[in-house]
């Protein structure tokens, strides 16, 4: 999978490469941009996540990396680094390039991928089918959708904390 | 914005302590009292004014939690300082903290300065570890010591500030290699690389060193 949707290094990989985070460095990113949205779809902050894997012997990513513009300047911040395997994702609304981003302490918060017309769909199939190679990998067998008449198939509602929607100013955790 | 120095902490101790509040509280200057469990690390950043110089302060916050505590080890690594906090209303976060420390010493440089915060001091009816009780821990294993709350900011400035003042002096003495990476010191972008000590202009725009208010 390319490091990036598009081909050449993202917002984000670039940010890490600037030098402030020494650790992160030499992390290949897959990475898109987003808008936060509610549950119903409406519009709440810019949000750029990627998938890495902190040892190159990995067969597939277990990290995932979630900023967002500062309020000050609107740089890209990095907001966090959270194990993949903390994390669940899945195709909220597939009409809409949604994804949902669930941790396992019961936040959740929505995601829409933006990106140009024209490569999309395209960009959102490769978010689905990492998706798809992820739960495979953790053997949940469940399939990452979530909308309306699947949300009980996918298994996520009956386990873990009470799932709360978060969205807050400026970032989405 | 240009800076001298980053310096790059760690907000470790065990879970509940308050290490989220005290980042959020520094960054934001606002409390949060219900506040979700740390997973993996999250980032806060803000500048400071040490001595005339610009500093960068890269902050990673760590989940506490026991189970989290193999992937919270990974993140020590190149850190120049860490806030290692304890609750003083439970005892048993405080009997913690030498497993803490070990794990901060082994996996970090040994030139990492460490503040040992005793949290929630806005709770004095409910304390349960006396101050001399931290002082007696933090002057035994060469650490620095305060009391803060998150809740009213009493000393989160000043737990954040003095800690990058430590990592400042030791740079000023030789102490820190500020060209090796893995002492947690960036030299910040078109700086020269000089250990004198004076204003820059760069000082402008910069939220001021506070001075130590002994509010808890």
């Amino acid at each position: 999978m390319a490091a990036c949707p598009t081909g050449r290094p993202g917002r984000l990989q670039r940010h890490l490469l600037s030098g402030e985070f020494d650790q992160l460095r030499d992390f290949s990113i897959f990475e898109s941009n987003f808008v936060q949205v509610t549950r119903l779809g409406e519009v709440a902050n810019k949000v750029t996540m990627g998938v890495a894997a902190s040892s190159p012997a990995l067969e597939l990513p277990d990290l995932l990396l979630l900023a967002g513009p500062t309020k000050e300047n609107g740089r890209l911040q990095l907001f966090g680094l959270f194990p993949l395997q903390f994390v669940q994702l899945f195709v909220h609304d597939e009409s809409r390039c949604q994804l949902k981003v669930k941790f396992r302490t019961g936040r959740a918060f929505y995601l829409q991928l933006r990106a140009p017309p024209e490569t999309r769909d395209r960009e959102f199939g490769q978010w689905v089918r990492l998706l798809y190679r992820l739960r495979f990998h953790s053997a949940q067998g469940a399939v990452p959708f979530t909308q309306e008449y699947s949300a009980l198939e996918d298994g996520e509602e009956d386990e873990g904390p009470t799932e709360r929607e978060e969205v807050a100013q400026g970032r989405p955790l | 914005m240009t800076y001298a120095y980053l310096f790059k902490y760690i907000i470790i101790g065990d879970t509940g302590v308050g290490k989220s509040c005290l980042l959020l509280q520094f960054t934001d200057k606002r409390f949060q009292p219900v506040h979700d469990l740390t997973i993996g690390v999250e980032f806060g950043a803000r500048m400071v004014n040490i001595d005339g110089k610009q500093i960068k302060l890269q902050i990673w916050d760590t989940a506490g939690q026991e189970s989290f505590r193999s992937i919270t080890r990974s993140y020590y690594r190149g850190a120049a300082g860490a806030l290692l906090v304890y609750d003083i209303t439970r005892r048993e976060t405080f009997n913690h903290l030498t497993s803490w420390l070990e794990d901060a010493r082994q996996h970090s440089s040994s030139n990492m300065v460490i503040m040992l915060i005793g949290n929630k001091s806005d709770l004095e009816s409910r304390r349960d570890v006396k101050r001399e009780e931290g002082e007696a821990f933090a002057r035994e294993h060469g650490l620095i010591f305060m009391e803060t709350s998150a809740k009213t900011a009493c000393n989160v400035e000043e737990a954040f500030i003095n800690t990058a003042k430590e990592i400042y002096r030791k740079i000023q003495q030789g102490l820190f290699d500020v060209h090796n990476e893995a002492n947690g010191i960036k030299i910040g972008p078109q700086q020269c690389i000089s250990t004198s000590v004076g204003p820059s202009a760069s000082q402008r725009n910069s939220r001021d060193v506070g001075s130590n208010s002994g509010c808890c």
